[in-house]
């Protein structure tokens, strides 16, 4: 009896948390997917499989871990299932060429010095550093964003990658370069920028 | 024949592209000697490997940070 009543309480809480953690989930399911409805679909897919099955999550690392581990799984898999062959009209905004070109002087030196961007890991123990890195994410391209998350956050290795999109892997290098440059712009702005100026 | 000395705008794409498949080792060379004398570049450098480990812990930043320091 006791036993029964711990165990409702335990998978109370894991609800409530699980719900807490929600918003979270769809901001990044929507980052990868551009998509509202396949979204939805995972994040709903996701706390079930976490919720059929509580006692996997043994507190090994914390919840949100677990629970953006399993989902990042589920993404993989709606990536592979859809096999939406990535587009890359040369115009989602200027030509890549204009736009690495723009960071570098004719003879190759670059343009400006880089800001220093202080110590990383003090940054990376900031959230609202990570918020201002979601933004800069959104602004991203759709089809740059898709395949910048495949890489960075979902870690998919380059070959697979190519077969899922149908990119080149000499565009998809160019790709991935011009979403970090972007990335680093955006943040160097919204972020480093504003640090040093405080 | 390649030249060994690289440009800053080489430099930048072989960072980048550093991160997704392996660099041979004559531009592993050429990339190292351009970062000793390069104070551009190694910034440049250091700010996408910041950017690497930021997308892995983008969406669990909390434990993640705590993760990797051991």
């Amino acid at each position: 009896m006791p036993d029964f009543q711990l165990g409702d309480l335990m998978s109370d809480s894991l609800h409530l948390q699980l719900n807490a953690l929600r918003p979270a989930l769809l901001r990044f399911a929507l980052l990868q997917l551009r998509n509202d409805a396949v979204a939805e679909d995972v994040v709903q897919d996701t706390l079930i499989a976490v919720l059929e099955k509580p006692d996997r999550f043994a507190g090994q690392s914390s919840l949100r871990t677990y629970v953006t581990g399993i989902m990042k799984h589920k993404i993989v898999d709606v990536l592979r299932a859809s096999k939406r062959v990535v587009q890359f009209e040369p115009l989602e905004g200027e030509s890549d060429d204009d736009f690495i070109d723009a960071l570098f002087k004719a003879d190759g030196h670059t343009q400006d010095m880089p800001r220093a961007w202080g110590d990383p890991d003090a940054t990376l123990e900031q959230k609202d550093f990570f918020r201002v890195m979601e933004i800069c994410l959104e602004k991203l391209p759709a089809q740059t964003a898709r395949v910048f998350m495949m890489r960075e956050w979902l870690e998919l290795e380059t070959e697979e990658i190519c077969k899922e999109t149908g990119v080149s892997t000499s565009n998809l290098w160019v790709i991935l370069y011009r979403a970090r440059l972007r990335l680093r712009e955006c943040l160097d702005l919204n972020w480093f920028g504003k640090q040093e100026a405080a | 024949m390649m030249r060994v000395k690289m440009t800053c705008k080489e430099a930048h794409r072989v960072v980048s592209e550093g991160l997704d498949r392996d660099l041979s080792l004559f531009e592993r060379l050429r990339l190292r000697l351009h970062l000793r004398i390069c104070d551009a570049c190694t910034r440049f450098n250091g700010q996408m490997a910041l950017l690497r480990q930021a997308m892995r812990k983008l969406s669990a930043p909390d434990d993640a940070a705590g993760q990797e320091r051991k």
